[in-house]
């Protein structure tokens, strides 16, 4: 019953088109902050989205508030009946744990913002949702900390548990962010991927069409492949960005990557690694090779099962480096 | 004086809009295109030590592009979203343009790093404008729309686009948003750079 009634919310909020206008209004006054502060920057961008964790930061780090204002609600509870020496023991600890939990709050709504600004029509209303329930959550959370400092346990308990609930609507929001509209997840063609075509050398264009500089996209047994000419060299990857799909032949090239013309990721020519997100993912890594003036494109298959340098490893070829055991990356 | 010329060049106006046949929203914002084309052009054009000439332009560059952005967002868009559904990618895509007219204000105009980011700004527009907008979108809006609606578009978005340029407001906020924009977020894309 309670599962329909939020299933029901949640489609509800995804209609709501008059969000579009403050979420957008949001974005621009974020937009500005991060181009004034350089949060736009590689490093931080990398850092923010959680590039270098291999999976997006912004979910691991919602654990610290919910459990910590878990543990408080219980911490509470207990504290309840008590005499008043044991009671002081617990209130102590609840307020630490209500602390600790607007820390990571605080950590949570950055990298949340971060995630959101690049996200597309419904997720982006939920995410607004999402992120303004939380917002008025921290706040009450802020102020039971300060009431419980203030040694008024009362007040600090009647504020935590109303922003309790608050929590949990706006984490199962977050979870429909994640299951049902897959942000963050691995958004490259799925399908192409796990068939791994094309497994053989395709020819796929005249080598003097691919001009030097200008990205393009061909088509190899029915997978969107992206060609760029760069230093002379070809590189092939995946032409659909991992982030939402976007089509990474009409982007253009900064510092040796394709950078994706939606959201600004950009991908490694070389090994298709995401340099700075939103996409966490790499893009899909192709071989490409000129036979008598044709390129031709195969697929470089993910080594899972076997250790680096074996015979299986070898028999791929690669003739610029081994390729890396590519994991798949699994959602929480 | 002023309000002489105020006067000639209002009545210049009105005799040009008789003798012109009146635009449509997607000639309109298609020479819109063409005037940010123009300033780029000549911001390519400019030496190293003409810092303050690539100064002016690139101050010009980033009040044209904020209001394109604008008058396609508040008004053509909108208008549109009911049959063109990637709307969605388009105001990502200002988004890259906001962002990376942002690192060409960053950039030093003495330096290689500004003509690098000259190149990447000609590339994130075409991205957008021509390979999204004028390939894509525009020819849609033209096939499903008939001329009344698009010469009435075009009006409106004339209007607007003239109301912004004369606007005394904006251009102090541009004015005040550049400055913050190249104050502060030079000094640290510096270090950052230093850094990694
Ligand atoms: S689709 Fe979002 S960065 Fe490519
Ligand atoms: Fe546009
Ligand atoms: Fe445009």
């Amino acid at each position: 019953m309670a599962q329909h009634a939020l299933e029901r919310l949640m489609r509800k909020i995804e209609g709501q088109e008059w969000l579009d206008r403050p979420g957008h209004t949001l974005e621009h006054g974020y937009a500005f902050v991060q181009n004034v502060f350089g949060l736009s920057q590689r490093p931080v961008r990398r850092f923010l989205h959680g590039v270098w964790f291999g999976h997006p930061l912004h979910p691991a780090l919602t654990d610290v508030p919910i459990g910590s204002w878990t543990t408080a609600l219980v911490l509470d509870t207990m504290g309840a009946g008590k005499g008043r020496r044991e009671r002081e023991g617990y209130q102590r600890a609840a307020r630490r744990a209500v602390g600790l939990g607007v820390v990571g709050a605080l950590g949570a709504a950055v990298t949340g913002l971060t995630d959101w600004q690049y996200t597309h029509d419904y997720a982006r209303r939920l995410g607004l949702v999402h992120g303004a329930l939380n917002a008025v959550a921290l706040g009450l959370y802020t102020w039971s900390w300060w009431e419980r400092r203030r040694e008024r346990h009362g007040r600090g308990r009647l504020a935590a548990m109303l922003g309790y609930p608050l929590v949990a609507v706006s984490g199962y929001l977050g979870g429909g962010l994640t299951f049902r509209h897959l942000v963050g997840a691995d958004q490259s063609e799925q399908e192409a991927d796990r068939l791994l075509q094309p497994r053989d050398f395709t020819p796929v264009l005249r080598a003097n069409e691919l001009q030097e500089g200008t990205p393009r996209r061909v088509e190899a047994c029915g997978v969107g492949v992206l060609l760029v000419r760069s230093n002379g060299q070809i590189h092939a990857l995946g032409e659909t960005c991992p982030h939402l799909g976007g089509p990474l032949s009409q982007g253009w090239l900064r510092d040796g990557s394709i950078v994706c013309p939606w959201h600004g990721s950009a991908f490694d020519l070389e090994t298709g690694e995401s340099q700075n997100g939103p996409a966490i993912a790499p893009a899909p890594r192709f071989q490409a090779r000129v036979r008598d003036g044709r390129i031709e494109v195969r697929r470089v298959p993910p080594v899972v099962s076997a250790p680096p340098g074996s015979a299986l490893t070898r028999q791929q070829e690669m003739p610029v480096q081994p390729p890396r055991p590519r994991q798949r990356e699994m959602q929480p | 004086m002023k309000k002489g010329t105020q006067v000639l060049t209002d009545r210049k106006k009105q005799t040009t809009e008789v003798i012109t046949p009146p635009k449509t929203a997607t000639q309109m914002l298609y020479e819109h295109h063409g005037v940010l084309r123009g300033i780029m052009e000549r911001l390519s054009r400019t030496s190293r030590d003409d810092i303050e000439q690539r100064r002016a332009l690139t101050d010009e560059l980033y009040s044209e592009v904020q209001m394109h952005e604008r008058i396609e967002e508040h008004i053509f868009y909108p208008a549109i979203s009911d049959f063109h559904p990637k709307l969605d990618a388009a105001w990502s895509e200002h988004r890259q343009m906001t962002d990376q007219l942002a690192a060409l204000l960053r950039a030093d105009p003495g330096g290689a790093r500004f003509e690098e980011e000259l190149r990447l700004m000609r590339d994130v527009l075409e991205a957008h404008a021509h390979l999204d907008e004028e390939l894509e979108m525009f020819p849609e809006v033209e096939r499903l729309m008939d001329e009344a609606w698009l010469v009435e578009m075009g009006e409106r978005l004339q209007d607007r686009l003239d109301r912004l340029r004369s606007s005394r407001t904006l251009r102090a906020r541009h004015r005040l948003e550049r400055m913050m924009l190249r104050g502060p977020g030079r000094l640290i894309a510096r270090t950052m750079r230093r850094g990694s």
